[in-house]
């Protein structure tokens, strides 16, 4: 239990870092903004309970909030993630008892059921993220345009981040 | 209250959410006191060391473009001293009067230099931090300027810190004129792309040609007048006809942004008091 605290922990810290030092200054094409600190919430365990998911989700966007001066922007669009999680898996996942390990990844749930929940998570998260900032001055084209390129960007990191995070794993099972 | 207390623990998750989204839209939206608040933004302390660690390490990124435009600006001033000298000269022998003394204009500004530690060009309303503060005699509505141009103007500050509001944010608007005329306009981001802004309310009088260059109307206690903002593209007209609408590519390049200089303007106790 300690150790999966103390490893999420990290997770959560070095993802924002990683977020607000490298991939917030990333601006691919004037579009494509990556948004790869999301991956703290979909790799969080199937069975945490939404109250615990809904305060994570708001706490990391918050962090991401405070280093990019965009006051309760990620919060939001984070809080909405962790909580479409649970029906977003649903879709893709075996029931939930006949899992063996409650780490989303490849192994555990497939490569193509894992990669389906990463790239609807990553398109929602997406949406939400450029409609709620664009509110102000909404053009729906460019909107439109973000949401794709950013979704596609986001989406390339993350299966690199879970790729390397899970070979860290299979390599400390041996 | 049994049946209020069974309800908040079966739809606890709801609750939970509710509470969540309604204070991220109150930060998000009201424009409170509370939400300027200096710890939910860049220049609170934990936020401020990260940048600086990162700030220790880019800041030798764009060396080669910021010195460029350094001796750019360099050669402008040369010509610059250059001309006033040939000037000076020729008073000096049209009066006859070799030891004319010149006294420097008591001049009301003067600059404090800040290093960015954070930027942001990708959202509609963009901030910038910087690594002076309150105590280094920073304070709100300072202007601030690098080599090549306007920047923006001081938000926030914090002991060692300030968050500046970007040229790149609709919340800042520049009072401008085209250089040489006495018409003012004013000058704001539509969230297009970082290199261009507009010129409002410029009235249909002005005379101007595409390249001419925008500076500072000096209207505003701010800014002196005559600091360089960009460069006329095109124009059109209002929709109410009796103003231009010009399209200007700013000279400030805010992707490579590093060394900025703060400006404090001494009169401006003055000015405040003559203006109440």
């Amino acid at each position: 239990m300690t150790k999966t605290f103390l490893s999420f922990l990290l997770l959560f810290v070095v993802l924002v870092l990683a977020q607000v030092t490298i991939f917030n200054h990333i601006w691919l094409f004037g579009l494509a903004m990556p948004l790869v600190f999301i991956y703290f919430i979909v790799s969080l365990p199937v069975t945490t309970p939404t109250n615990r998911m809904l305060t994570l989700g708001f706490m990391l966007g918050l962090t991401v909030d405070i280093f990019s001066n965009t006051a309760g922007l990620n919060a939001l669009s984070c809080t909405i993630l962790a909580g479409l999680r649970r029906p977003i898996l649903r879709l893709y996942m075996p029931r939930e008892d006949d899992m063996t390990n409650p780490m989303p990844s490849v192994k555990s749930i497939g490569a193509a059921a894992y990669t389906k929940y990463v790239l609807t998570m990553t398109v929602i998260y997406s949406i939400i993220y450029f409609v709620v900032d664009s509110a102000g001055i909404f053009n729906i084209v460019p909107t439109a345009l973000r949401i794709i390129a950013s979704s596609i960007l986001t989406f390339i990191l993350l299966m690199a981040v879970a790729g390397i995070t899970s070979r860290n794993q299979s390599g400390k099972k041996k | 209250m049994k049946n209020l207390l069974n309800f908040l623990v079966r739809y606890s998750p709801w609750v939970v959410f509710a509470f969540y989204a309604s204070v991220s839209c109150y930060l998000l939206y009201s424009d409170s006191p509370a939400q300027r608040h200096v710890y939910l933004t860049s220049a609170g302390a934990v936020a401020s060391t990260v940048y600086d660690g990162v700030h220790n390490v880019t800041s030798y990124f764009h060396l080669r473009e910021i010195n460029e435009g350094l001796h750019a600006r360099n050669s402008e001033l040369e010509d610059q001293i250059l001309s006033l000298r040939r000037q000076l000269q020729e008073t000096r022998e049209a009066i006859h009067a070799d030891t004319m003394t010149v006294t420097a204009a008591l001049h009301p500004f003067s600059f404090i230099i800040a290093s960015v530690t954070n930027n942001s060009i990708a959202h509609p309303y963009n901030y910038i931090t910087i690594n002076k503060g309150a105590l280094d005699g920073v304070v709100p509505e300072m202007g601030v300027v690098d080599q090549n141009g306007v920047v923006g103007v001081v938000n926030i500050t914090s002991d060692h810190h300030a968050r500046i509001i970007s040229l790149l944010n609709p919340d800042f608007r520049l009072s401008c004129k085209v250089k040489g005329s006495d018409a003012f306009g004013s000058l704001v981001w539509d969230g297009h792309t970082p290199e261009e802004a507009v010129l409002e309310e410029l009235p249909k009088h002005t005379v101007f040609a595409p390249g001419d260059t925008i500076v500072t109307s000096g209207y505003s206690a701010v800014f002196p007048e005559g600091i360089p903002v960009g460069s006329v593209i095109a124009s059109s007209s209002d929709s109410d006809d009796n103003f231009f609408r010009l399209r200007i590519k700013l000279f400030t390049d805010f992707t490579t942004l590093s060394t900025v200089r703060l400006i404090k303007n001494n009169e401006l106790d003055d000015i405040r008091r003559a203006e109440q």
